[in-house]
């Protein structure tokens, strides 16, 4: 029986090929064999016309010998965490398959840069796909992050792209008091091929974690199209604004923090930001679960509230309409006796902006201050609803008290409330 | 080394590779396939990093070299790029004109095709592609084509990107336009069953005429060919840079002299590319790559292949003898029409017009605009099929008399015609200014009273029927 990277020879009633036998795709059509052949290329045989297949060589995976990285004393020590994503993949070109295994040596081989930067400790901790990551693995995340940092200077963490900036708002809250920089990265194209985003996104992050002289959480990718910069952003502050591009990341409502330079160049965009510090760190990484993220739309049913009420939610957050609004005029979509309904039960509703960049605001219209006044919801001022997602749900899974809900929500903890809003930040 | 050498007995082989753009839009994004000299309204910078081969190791000389800080600076043009070229947007599913276009080409070359086309990449690190690969895709394979000398097997056809262009090298940086890259490309690659320099002109001939036949581009650039050869003793070289298709045999007749002499000379001949100058000689260009690592590219979906409903175009030579033969057009000018854009107009109009004769067409269609830029200096090359058409509906009903053909077509490309300019003058007034003409010009030749009257009315009146009343009324 031939296996997947075995070299073989397929027969069919007039024709012989001689390839290496590759994987097929789950979820592509059935009944079609594919062989790379000796030319590099792949062709697709329809099975029905395979006589018989012979194995002439098995395939045994290479092992290669890694190169020994050095320790340097007078170096900072980074660890980089990596919980999977594409930047810590590698492909394997005998078979085209995707596989994550990245170890201190594979980074460093990848980028030697880092060998000059810092003394570089890699573990995996998980391998998650950006999308599947949930609540609890947040919580698994910063218990790691809370370890791995009384051993190290700073730390770097990739993930997928998609989620990042659900994980760095969690970081943000989960981890209390850091007095080291915590710096997510990840990449937008794959690492097989040279022009990847991976590694400038690598070297800058690690250049971060080692020297820049922040505690706190944020992200760091590629501020511009070019290879030239990245942006470090607070994790609170940040949004993935792009499907694509490898200057998706962006900050909304404030300025970056830094631009960091893949030559160890730090410049700092935005001094409001924590200094270094002895602190150590509190982990608090209780978060509860019933707390819900709703997009309000014109049409939207609003028995989509009652749904949440019923199955126990604690906290809803409405990404609502500009300034904070939500349909309250005809009878069939008014979510006014939903949240009337909300309020009575001591369900928190925190209001934020669909529009992301911008301040949400309790009293300019009469029917913000019917929410506002009349209801009880929380304005979260100009928090992104994503931030105000996690935010809610780490301060329920600390109080059930609608008061000290209300309070901690607007208390700015970890940057995520910015008072003071400069025009060059729309857009940036 | 004048004597005709006998290329069977030094062991001759070569086999060419033809690249030849496609006339559809890119490959795998919804740009417009344009090369054009546009400023730049994007520029972006990049860097391009070894990553670790099959061994999972990484090429220490080639990271050394990025480490030196050289960059790639790209530039682009939003006409004809968008994110996808720039590689900041995954490729969109594979073109299927594209497709349909290399399966007709590749059942011209009796060739099969693959039940499914698997897109790879081929990792390039020039920079040209910006991704760093060039994606790629073998269709059919094992064809043929006949030639003078016997069958010429067709090992390989494939459709892929063509490349970035370079337009500048630095110490610091290599700068590439866009425009090119992903334009769709047919790689033809023939097995080494070329028999001399002058057979390999043959191939590249007949191999140019199949894709001309197809729906692919013309002019300069768009079509590439590189040759290999080798004789006993000597090495392979691929040769690239042809100017033109004539250049193809003297070229090689050269490499092979040469190879000739360094055999003699006992000296080693390098595998190697070499580029063709326009002496037909051939400079060094680079050693002769490695097989390149190709994997597959994921994003993109493999396509089922079959040759059903794939319409097949007539050959451009059975073009050239169905014209000969039924439509009794002169050879030339019946290659002139089949290798031209206007064939099928061509053929539309002798199927509408029932009073129109094919040479006369042909001429139009063909000669009409040469003669139009030898005279006058004017290029109608932009005049539409449409336009062409009601010229010719005018002349087939009588409306404007043939002798006017090339000033009504100078008019419709100014946007200046106007019909009543043509109308004829009615036959008893023909005859009344023959008659005053003979009567105010006594003594005067038949010639000059004819040129006097059509001078009056150029492009109004048919000249045989002025001769005919002038020699009935002098």
């Amino acid at each position: 029986m031939a296996k997947e990277g075995d070299y073989i020879r397929i027969i069919t009633e007039d024709e012989e090929f001689k390839g290496i036998l590759m994987p097929r795709p789950e979820l592509l059509e059935k009944g079609i064999k594919v062989i790379k052949l000796d030319t590099g290329y792949n062709l697709g045989i329809d099975e029905k016309r395979i006589k018989k297949i012979e194995v002439i060589e098995k395939y045994t995976p290479k092992v290669h010998k890694k190169r020994k990285i050095s320790f340097n004393k007078k170096l900072p020590t980074v660890s980089i965490i990596s919980l999977g994503g594409t930047i810590s993949s590698k492909i394997d070109y005998r078979t085209g398959g995707v596989y994550a295994d990245y170890t201190a040596e594979d980074f460093v081989e990848m980028c030697p840069e880092l060998e000059k930067v810092a003394n570089i400790r890699a573990r995996k901790a998980l391998s998650l796909m950006s999308e599947d990551i949930n609540p609890n693995d947040w919580k698994d995340i910063a218990k790691i992050i809370f370890d791995e940092l009384k051993t190290c200077d700073g730390i770097v963490v990739t993930q997928g792209t998609d989620t990042l900036h659900f994980t760095t708002a969690a970081m943000s809250f989960f981890l209390k008091d850091l007095g080291k920089p915590v710096i997510f990265t990840a990449s937008q194209r794959s690492i097989d091929r040279g022009s990847s985003d991976a590694f400038m996104n690598l070297i800058c992050a690690v250049s971060a974690a080692a020297k820049f002289d922040f505690a706190g959480v944020a992200s760091c990718l590629h501020g511009t199209l070019n290879d030239d910069y990245c942006i470090l952003n607070r994790g609170v502050k940040v949004r993935k604004m792009h499907t694509s591009r490898r200057d998706a990341f962006r900050p909304v409502n404030e300025m970056p923090l830094a631009k960091v330079f893949p030559d160890g160049k730090i410049e700092v965009l935005n001094k409001d930001y924590k200094k270094r510090s002895g602190n150590d760190c509190i982990l608090d990484n209780k978060f509860e679960e019933k707390t819900a993220l709703i997009t309000i739309y014109p049409g939207m049913d609003p028995e989509i509230i009652d749904f949440y009420i019923r199955k126990g939610y604690k906290g809803i957050v409405l990404a609502a309409t500009a300034l904070g609004h939500v349909p309250v005029l005809v009878k069939k979509y008014s979510l006014e006796q939903y949240l009337k309904k909300a309020y009575d039960k001591g369900v928190a509703v925190v209001i934020a902006s669909q529009t992301l960049y911008g301040r949400t605001h309790p009293y300019v219209y009469s029917n913000l201050r019917k929410l506002s006044i009349g209801l009880r919801c929380i304005y979260a001022e100009d928090m992104l609803p994503e931030t105000a997602y996690i935010k809610l749900g780490w301060v329920l899974g600390n109080t059930n008290d609608i008061a000290e809900v209300r309070r901690m929500m607007l208390e700015n903890i970890a940057g995520e409330i910015n008072m003071r809003h400069q025009p060059s930040s729309f857009l940036y | 080394m004048d004597e005709k050498k006998d290329y069977k007995k030094i062991g001759f082989r070569c086999g060419i590779e033809i690249h030849q753009q496609l006339d559809t839009h890119k490959l795998f994004c919804k740009c417009p396939s344009i090369v054009h000299d546009n400023n730049p309204d994007i520029t972006f910078t990049r860097k391009l990093r070894p990553v670790a081969g099959e061994t999972g190791e990484i090429d220490a000389a080639a990271m050394h070299e990025v480490l030196k800080g050289k960059y790639y600076a790209y530039e682009a043009c939003s006409t004809s790029s968008c994110l996808v070229e720039m590689d900041e947007e995954p490729p969109h599913p594979i073109n299927e004109e594209a497709v349909r276009i290399v399966l007709e080409a590749a059942q011209h070359m009796n060739a099969k095709i693959v039940d499914e086309i698997q897109v790879m990449r081929k990792t390039v690190i020039d920079g040209s592609n910006v991704s760093g690969f060039q994606r790629t895709a073998l269709v059919a394979y094992n064809g043929h084509i006949e030639t003078s000398k016997g069958i010429v097997r067709i090992q390989s056809i494939c459709v892929e990107e063509d490349a970035a262009k370079k337009i500048e090298t630095t110490k610091e940086y290599t700068k590439y336009r866009l425009d090119r890259l992903g334009i769709p490309l047919i790689e033809i690659a023939t097995d080494p069953d070329i028999k001399d320099p002058e057979h390999a002109k043959e191939v590249a001939e007949k191999l140019g005429m199949i894709l001309r036949s197809t729906k692919v581009k013309r002019g300069i650039g768009s079509i590439r060919q590189d040759v290999n050869i080798s004789i006993r003793g000597g090495a392979r070289t691929e040769i690239k840079g042809f100017q033109d298709l004539k250049s193809i045999q003297k070229v090689i007749e050269k490499e092979v002299d040469r190879q000739i002499e360094l055999i003699r000379k006992g000296k080693k001949i390098n595998q190697e590319v070499r580029k063709a100058k326009p002496d037909f000689t051939t400079s060094f260009l680079r050693p002769m790559p490695g097989a390149a690592r190709m994997y597959p590219e994921t994003d993109v979906l493999p396509v089922k292949a079959s040759f059903d409903g794939i319409e097949m175009s007539e050959l451009i030579e059975d073009k050239i003898k169905r014209y000969v033969g039924k439509n009794k057009i002169s050879p030339d000018l019946a290659k002139a029409l089949a290798k031209s854009d206007k064939a099928d107009l061509f053929d539309n109009a002798m199927k509408k017009f029932k009073n129109l004769k094919s040479p006369f067409v042909a001429e139009t269609l063909v000669s009409a605009p040469r003669e139009i830029r030898r005279k006058y200096n004017i290029d109608i090359s932009s005049m539409a099929d449409k336009d062409y058409i009601k010229i010719l509906d005018y002349i087939d009903k009588g409306m404007i008399p043939k002798d006017a053909m090339l000033e009504v077509m100078i008019d419709f490309t100014k946007g200046k015609f106007d019909i009543s300019k043509y109308k004829g003058i009615s036959e008893e007034d023909l005859e009344k200014e023959v008659k005053d003409a003979i009567i105010n010009n006594k003594g005067a030749s038949t010639g000059a009273l004819m040129g006097m009257i059509m001078a009056k009315f150029r492009g109004k009146v048919d000249g045989k029927r002025v001769m005919e009343l002038l020699n009935k009324f002098s």
